[in-house]
């Protein structure tokens, strides 16, 4: 009777994983975005539109505002409204200089106001912010119509997905196991639950980012109940950690001049941490990348993860900066040396894939050719480094099958392509597995033992929620507040899917072995904390109205603030 | 911001390498998943695997990481084609064919679980062994089975091979099973379906008489005859295989009616063999109604069939017009309706006819058997392939057959004797 309902809720359990997946893609890719506008720039021949918060001015086509007039450098300053409605004007290294009502202006930016005559190397334009009316008419505006997808529908979908898979699991599960394992997804789904209500509580209705989230949590906890069911409740701690670490980043990133002041601070930090596991640090799986605190083992550099992408994004006027750069790349050779010299070549090469990722995303002119040199650089180390242990994947990479390598150089691989494949399409039912008994199998192969307790299906969605993530994060990336957010959650997305690639691909030979986890999914306390709090960067860039708590609603005016303001605007 | 989203667009590269990848092990999974699933399971479950006849004869023998074939090596060469390999070079070999059946692993479900698995097939290792060697070498098709119940008896195709110990220089086409597999030019067989054709559309077909003169000219070209038959009946101009009789029925149904003929009887179709399809024939229509349109009802021009559709059609014949459709995994209940029983009942009386009057009854000591031979020439100065199809009139034996023998020259002498061993063994059991 058993194995019965497990067959019956196999079949029926990727129907409402796939009803999950499409609900939040349509909920964050379905509608079309509006061009915002937030002020304008009165040119001798026309209106330029000013789109965004942060807006380059040059020669440039790529510029936001374009002036193509010869005396104009390519990009020539940097127009920034503050989250207080304040314009600043910032020069970034300019040949012919700025000036704003004939002063001229300093590396600090000065302060634009309506009306304003702006000169760049002697072209005068004139700034005129939008009118409070008009600001009002953008607000509304925004009011859209993606809240057809209705959030709680998709989260009482995926409570049945998780209902159904506890289900399985007390079929399969051992008795002693039971309570614990209930008592686990009892939990996540009363920790959604009430994410979703404490964001509803604060007028805050994008929630598909966590969805996705719980969705793969889910599939991890499964993992957990079906290889070290004692770990159970441990697990959810992790999780639960995780969630308030999401809420904690978002709410400090939501002030942009905070976040800027804890850059260098955290850079430094996170070198220090990383040299220190170079020398106290204990060595597991070949890779020194462990420090044990007590019984508690931690991964310190999937902490560093999220610091390199909070210290790697920077806002536009800073993306010019000569000191923000070598900020960044002296940070990230620093981070990677040290990956490379505590062996954890899996991470390192995140980390490079995500430096690239972000160099391309913000390097103007000067930038891309240190980026260029800082990037071969790297690979140049890493290869020179990890020469041996990269001959020795590379040598069984697409021969995991050959005799001598089967048991030995391709074990893992090879066990988890027998296992996936031995699941079908629906899989053996969660907990029926044998791939999660061997090495790393709830780590390095759990795309394996996902095909093979839940099918490939499943294994399949796993792998679209987070490319529905990425997509996310470059839809939004051009209507970010800020140049900081974009980059951060796009980095974020890459630096998911780097992961993703190399975890899937390398347990099924693809690409050669590499034992990374997959985000949220892998057993794994530091990195389940760290795939939530990175997912802070993504849900930073969500500024749809009203969707992402990291974002400030516009300040509430009174009635009396916005009559005096439209009379103001009369007189005038 | 204008640069940083164009930029962003990076990352969506990357999701499609990712979807790229995806597909890319969805692919390996559609074409090595059973590979993959079967390896390390078979080592751990301890379930085994087996394949035999119908007699218990092992054929093939899967399980605890080990693979194996039959113990006897001439029942590994006779039956390889029913068998196949575990290389799948065999495509219609059961171990291909039936894989799920014998692993119990499928792409929608994976393994399931289960105990050891017997698959036993309806072949018999003795029949094939005794079809093998009366083909002494040559290459060919024997194929008998049992037109009440479906039951595929004998299937062989020569040359075949060893799958334990594979000659360094492998015999041409030993991979191909050719009752299966392949089309041949059919030569006088045909005339099966001329004749089907005559009956239903010739009104007065029994009342006319066919004269030969050992050659009849047709648009200035002479169609030569096996001899000079004079004047004849229709059973005669079928038994004496009468050229000159059988051009002037095609010329007078015309292609279109002998092509409609060939694709309704199953010889212009692809068939199939439980799971496997076979190989179809070819019947090309050539409208000028000269000397080849005559030949393409006599089983020459481009005409070509698979041995396995002959067999159905003798077994429809046999049983009053519907085919019990052939199985290699036990009796069958799929029936097809392929000819009228009036129809049936004349072509199988005629049949008869051809053994008794013609052939000689006492090439087939002991057997009451109806059968077409064929000659079809092949040209290129080589013999001319012999052809044998026919079945039993026999409640306890109901067998249809069909033998091919490459180039062995003649239908009767060549065919028809290695059918005689095989009956007769099939019937001696």
């Amino acid at each position: 009777m058993p194995d019965t309902l497990v067959t019956i809720a196999s079949y029926i359990l990727p129907l409402f994983a796939i009803i999950v997946l499409i609900r939040c893609t349509r909920s964050m890719l379905g509608n079309k975005t509006q061009t915002e506008i937030w002020g304008y720039i009165h040119k001798d021949d026309g209106v330029a539109l000013i789109n965004h918060w942060e807006n380059l001015i040059g020669r440039s086509k790529s510029a936001d505002i374009c002036l193509p007039y010869a005396s104009v450098s390519r990009v020539h300053a940097v127009l920034i409204r503050s989250p207080k409605g304040v314009w600043r004007i910032f020069d970034i290294f300019s040949k012919g200089g700025v000036w704003v009502n004939g002063e001229k202006v300093q590396a600090t930016g000065t302060v634009v106001r309506d009306g304003d005559v702006l000169n760049l190397a002697g072209n005068s334009v004139r700034f005129r912010d939008i009118s409070e009316k008009q600001r009002d008419a953008i607000e509304a505006r925004r009011t859209q119509s993606w809240k057809r997808v209705h959030p709680a529908v998709t989260l009482f979908f995926l409570t049945i997905f998780q209902a159904i898979l506890l289900l399985e699991h007390l079929c399969t599960a051992e008795s002693e196991y039971l309570a614990g394992i209930m008592l686990g997804f009892v939990l996540l789904v009363l920790l959604e639950w009430f994410c979703y209500f404490a964001m509803r509580s604060i007028r805050r209705t994008g929630f598909e980012v966590e969805t996705l989230a719980f969705f793969l949590s889910s599939i991890g906890l499964s993992v957990i109940a079906s290889s070290v069911p004692d770990e159970m409740f441990r697990q959810m701690i992790i999780v639960f950690a995780g969630v308030v670490a999401f809420f904690v980043l978002g709410w400090w990133l939501r002030d942009l001049d905070r976040t800027k002041t804890m850059r260098l601070p955290l850079a430094i930090l996170s070198v220090l941490i990383l040299g220190a596991v170079l020398v106290v640090g204990r060595e597991q799986y070949g890779a020194k990348n462990w420090i044990f605190i007590g019984s508690m083992s931690i991964q310190p550099s999937e902490f560093v993860k999220v610091a390199f992408i909070y210290v790697g994004a920077a806002t536009l006027d800073r993306l010019f900066s000569t000191k923000n750069l070598i900020l960044f790349i002296v940070f990230s050779a620093l981070c990677v040396i040290c990956l490379a010299f505590s062996s954890d070549f899996g991470t390192a090469l995140i980390f490079f894939v995500t430096f690239l990722v972000i160099s391309f995303m913000r390097s103007g002119s000067i930038a891309t050719v240190a980026l260029a040199i800082t990037g071969a650089g790297m690979a140049g180390f890493l290869m020179l480094k990890m020469k041996d242990h990269v001959a020795r994947r590379f040598a069984t990479w697409g021969h995991i099958w050959d005799a001598e390598n089967i048991w030995d150089g391709g074990y893992q691989q090879t066990h988890a392509l027998s296992a996936g494949a031995s699941g079908g399409l629906f899989g053996k039912g969660a907990g029926n597995g044998w791939l999660k008994n061997t090495f790393a199998g709830n780590t390095d192969t759990v795309f394996g033992v996902m095909c093979e307790e839940l099918g490939l299906i499943i294994a399949i969605c796993a792998v679209l929620a987070i490319l529905a993530l990425a997509f996310f994060a470059v839809r939004n990336s051009g209507h970010g507040r800020s140049a900081y957010y974009s980059i951060a959650a796009c980095a974020t997305a890459s630096m998911f899917m780097v992961q993703v690639a190399l975890n899937v691909f390398g347990s099924v030979d693809i690409l050669p072995f590499t034992g990374v986890t997959f985000p949220f999914v892998s057993r794994g306390g530091t990195s389940v904390l760290a795939c939530w709090m990175l997912l802070a960067f993504i849900k930073a860039g969500d500024t749809r109205k009203g969707a992402s708590f990291v974002v400030r609603p516009p300040e509430a005016k009174t009635k009396k603030q916005r009559e005096s303001a439209e009379e103001r605007e009369e007189t005038a | 911001m204008k640069k940083v989203s164009l930029r962003a667009f990076s990352a969506i590269l990357m999701a499609f390498l990712i979807i790229i990848g995806l597909g890319v092990y969805v692919g390996r999974y559609i074409k090595d998943g059973e590979m993959w699933a079967l390896y390390f399971d078979q080592s751990t479950s301890g379930s085994e695997y087996t394949l035999t006849d119908r007699n218990g004869t092992l054929l093939a023998k899967m399980g605890g990481g080990e693979k194996s074939y039959a113990e006897n090596a001439n029942t590994r060469i006779a039956c390889y084609h029913v068998t196949g390999d575990y290389t799948g070079n065999v495509g219609t070999g059961a171990l291909s064919s039936f894989k799920s059946k014998l692993s119990g692993f499928s792409l929608i479900t994976g393994i399931e679980e289960q105990d050891d698995v017997n698959l036993q097939l309806t072949i018999d290792a003795d029949l094939n062994l005794k079809a093998y060697e009366a083909l002494n070498g040559r290459k060919g098709a024997v194929m008998v089975y049992n037109y009440k119940t479906g039951e595929v008896l004998c299937m062989v195709s020569s040359p075949s091979i060893d799958p334990l110990n594979p000659p360094e220089t492998l015999p041409d086409g030993a991979y191909i099973n050719r009752c299966l597999s392949a089309s041949f030019t059919p030569g006088s067989i045909f005339k099966l379906v001329t004749l089907n054709a005559a009956l239903e559309n010739i009104d007065d077909i029994y009342h006319r008489t066919f004269n030969c003169a050992g050659s009849v000219d047709v648009k200035g070209v002479q169609i030569n005859c096996t001899g000079v038959h004079g004047q004849q009946t229709i059973e005669q101009a079928l038994s004496n295989s009468c050229n000159c009789a059988f051009a002037e029925i095609s010329l007078e149904l015309g292609p279109d009616i002998i092509a409609e003929y060939a694709e309704k009887l199953g010889i212009t179709t692809s068939l199939k063999l439980d799971s496997i399809s076979t190989q179809a024939g070819n019947y090309d229509k050539d409208g000028s109604m000269s000397a080849s349109m005559a030949w393409s009802g006599i089983g020459q021009y481009n005409d070509l069939v698979c041995p396995y559709a002959m067999m159905r059609l003798a077994g429809a014949y046999a049983n009053g017009g519907t085919v019990v459709e052939p199985s290699l995994l036990g009796q069958s209940s799929k029936t097809t309706q392929l000819v009228s029983a009036d129809t049936a009942q004349k072509i199988a009386s005629m049949m008869n006819y051809n053994v008794v009057y013609h052939y000689g009854q006492d090439r087939f000591p002991g057997l009451n058997i109806s059968a077409k031979t064929g000659t079809a020439e092949v040209g290129d100065g080589k013999a001319a392939h012999g052809w044998f199809v026919g079945f039993l009139n026999d409640e306890e034996h109901p067998y249809a057959f069909v033998c091919l023998v490459e180039n062995g020259g003649s239908g009767l002498g060549a065919a028809g004797s290695v059918i005689n061993t095989v009956l007769q063994a099939a019937v001696a059991k």
